[in-house]
């Protein structure tokens, strides 16, 4: 299944050690590695996206973000906070550990109606972002073919490079090189590539941080390198496992924001 | 400006806010500029406005309020101030408690009024103004029971507002027909302040993974007028002497539902009401003052899809008279379709998006093209025409209103 990992998670990768693995490592042994690894009950952030075009003007995008997992069933909200014109409106997701599709709403403060909008489209880029809600999303290894490319060091840290190719015909991508760190399988760096083979885009962890017991991305980057701009996102005001309740995900608390 | 005691009602919440102990007070709102000029004269501007939309918020942990005054500022008439929202937020685990003048949005249709029955409608431009501005709020109690994703919510509408429809001469009045230049008698447009003439609603909603439902239901007087007609006619050469329009705002009670399910990458909705007695004009002669009260049902089923990056939206709206009698003013069935499409480009920066509704009845349509910029976050500015086609019906009566329009909105 594909669990949309909205932000924060996003960038998820919350990550613990691992022991190291043994020659026979195989690609796809490491991205079951780094896609079992745990990211706690719930967690609360608040969430800055810059967009920075090529010119390198600066729009900023900020909310705040609550992730329960229930289960069979995670659960996301997300109030956004600024800028102004989409301050109020709230967006949730539910995300299944089986095949069905998310399901997502929409509550625009305008409107004062809370709408159910389609899943369907996973490859849009979020909020104008060069973020995809798949790419902020968890991929099951399942759905790719990965291949251990090399072992290799950035910034002084070893790594495995993973090659992993969509099994689905019709993907964004054609497909992604990922370099996971060796100690504790956070995903250090991705390269997304386009259906005609070349590099699109680069994501880059630029900070990260053990919070309650777990790893967490705070500080990523996406960059176009076709297009030459980029999307930051970092996180502040990180809790995990602080427990966050039911009432959280449901219509009530995207009407009032909060 | 009108009723100053607004300006008391203000103050003390302002009051409350100041000693409010909890979270501070959010302000937060828009400053616009509207301007339209007609297509059929280039000279002539249709409309020439300038709005300050406020809202002041306070949510403590467990009460809140909201107060959302607005001023329009026009070129050719008199400016207009008033409170969209002034209510008070009561909160327990269970409950939540608002009371004061306040928006309610109920049903899932777009852009018509099915079973979103409670906050009477500004028609004073017709079906242009923006969302947030084309429901007036109505003073009233609203009291919420939730368990977990379900809802019950009771409404209670003391005093009763109706439609504020154009002022006479504006482009936008609708067009009557009299064969001769009435008498308006308003003895019963005005309606006292009873427990007799207030309102009464209730909703039960269901937010699922399945599905979206609401089920609901109510009693009120209904916003529009009917036009109850007397004449007098000369005895003697059978002509017309006099005639009397009287509007009158009737009690209907109406009970229905809405939901939403996605299928695949679609969501379907659908929505209907059924109106037990609702007052139309008649031409016939069995009618003594040219009304006639008829059951009525009102129904939408509608589909989302988004293809390519381009959002996609249709409705399709059958409005229905039951018992339907020759000489009503009114088609027995009348059918309208909406058709959306929207798209972003630059990263959301630029917006392309084409609204219409679509009259079957009489071939008329409002197409509504708009471009929207995002100048810097929290700046938009919109170029957009409202075109209308067809001579009759709902649309095409306003065929010479064709505009193209600019506005500038600075978000705050």
């Amino acid at each position: 299944m594909k669990t949309i990992k909205l932000l924060a998670t996003t960038v998820v990768l919350l990550f613990s050690g691992v022991n190291m693995m043994n020659s026979q490592t195989t690609g796809l042994q490491v991205m079951q590695k780094v896609y079992d690894l745990p990211s706690g009950k719930d967690t609360q952030a608040e969430l800055t996206m810059t967009l920075i075009n090529k010119q390198g003007e600066k729009r900023v995008r900020q909310l705040k973000q609550y992730i329960a997992d229930e289960g069979s069933v995670e659960k996301k909200i997300m109030y956004f906070t600024a800028p102004a014109d989409v301050k109020g409106t709230s967006f949730m997701n539910w995300s299944y550990s089986s095949a069905k599709d998310d399901d997502q709403w929409i509550y625009l403060p305008a409107l004062k109606r809370t709408k159910r909008i389609s899943s369907g489209s996973k490859g849009d880029y979020f909020m104008g972002s060069d973020f995809t809600y798949d790419d902020l999303g968890e991929r099951h290894p399942d759905e790719d073919t990965h291949k251990l490319l090399r072992e290799e060091t950035v910034d002084g840290k070893p790594c495995f490079v993973v090659e992993s190719t969509p099994k689905a015909k019709g993907h964004m991508y054609s497909k992604t090189i990922t370099w996971v760190l060796k100690d504790t399988y956070i995903g250090l760096k991705r390269e997304f590539y386009d259906p005609n083979a070349k590099l699109l885009k680069t994501l880059t962890i630029k900070n990260f941080k053990k919070i309650s017991g777990v790893w967490v991305i705070l500080d990523t980057e996406m960059k176009n390198v076709q297009k030459n701009h980029s999307t930051t996102i970092s996180l502040a005001n990180v809790k995990i496992n602080q427990g966050v309740p039911a009432s959280k995900f449901t219509e009530r608390s995207m009407t009032m924001g909060q | 400006m009108r009723q100053p005691y607004y300006f008391i009602l203000i103050g003390v919440l302002f009051s409350v806010m100041l000693t409010a102990q909890e979270n501070k007070p959010v302000f937060s709102g828009f400053v616009r500029n509207y301007t339209g000029i007609l297509t059929k004269d280039m000279d002539q501007f249709s409309i020439l406005q300038n709005t300050f939309n406020l809202n002041v918020e306070y949510r403590g942990h467990k009460t809140g309020f909201k107060v959302n005054p607005y001023v329009y500022q026009y070129f050719d008439k008199n400016i207009d101030f008033g409170l969209r929202e002034a209510y008070m937020d009561f909160y327990s685990d269970k409950l939540d408690l608002r009371v004061g003048k306040q928006q309610i949005i109920w049903g899932k249709a777009e852009g018509v009024f099915i079973t979103d029955v409670i906050s009477p409608k500004d028609l004073s431009e017709f079906l242009l103004r923006d969302f947030e501005e084309i429901r007036t709020g109505v003073t009233s109690v609203k009291l919420n029971y939730h368990s977990g994703n379900h809802t019950i919510e009771g409404v209670w509408v003391p005093a009763f507002t109706p439609t504020l429809m154009p002022e006479t001469g504006s482009i936008w009045a609708p067009k009557l027909s009299f064969p001769i230049n009435p008498t308006w008698d308003y003895s019963t447009a005005n309606k006292n302040l009873t427990v007799a003439n207030s309102e009464a609603f209730l909703r039960y909603s269901l937010m699922s993974s399945a599905f979206d439902l609401e089920l609901v239901g109510g009693t009120f007087l209904y916003d529009d007028p009917a036009m109850h007609l007397t004449k007098q006619i000369d005895p003697v050469t059978r002509q017309l002497t006099s005639l009397t329009v009287r509007p009158d705002y009737h009690r209907t009670n109406m009970a229905g539902g809405s939901f939403s399910v996605p299928v695949g990458d679609l969501v379907i909705r659908g929505e209907g009401a059924f109106y037990d007695g609702r007052y139309f004009q008649t031409v016939s002669p069995t009618a003594a003052d040219a009304t006639i009260e008829k059951n009525f049902v009102h129904y939408m089923a509608g589909l989302d899809y988004t293809l390519g990056g381009v959002k996609l939206s249709t409705q399709f709206i059958q409005e229905r008279v039951l018992d339907y009698e020759v000489g009503m003013n009114n088609d027995e069935v009348e059918t309208t379709m909406t058709f959306l499409a929207k798209k972003d480009f630059f990263r959301e920066r630029l917006w392309l998006e084409l609204f219409a509704y679509v009259g079957l009845n009489n071939e008329d349509a409002l197409i509504r093209p708009k471009v929207s910029y995002s100048v810097a976050d929290g700046v938009d500015l919109q170029l957009g025409a409202n075109l209308f086609t067809g001579n009759t019906g709902r649309f095409g009566q306003y065929d010479d209103n064709d505009m193209l329009f600019m506005k500038l909105k600075y978000s705050f």
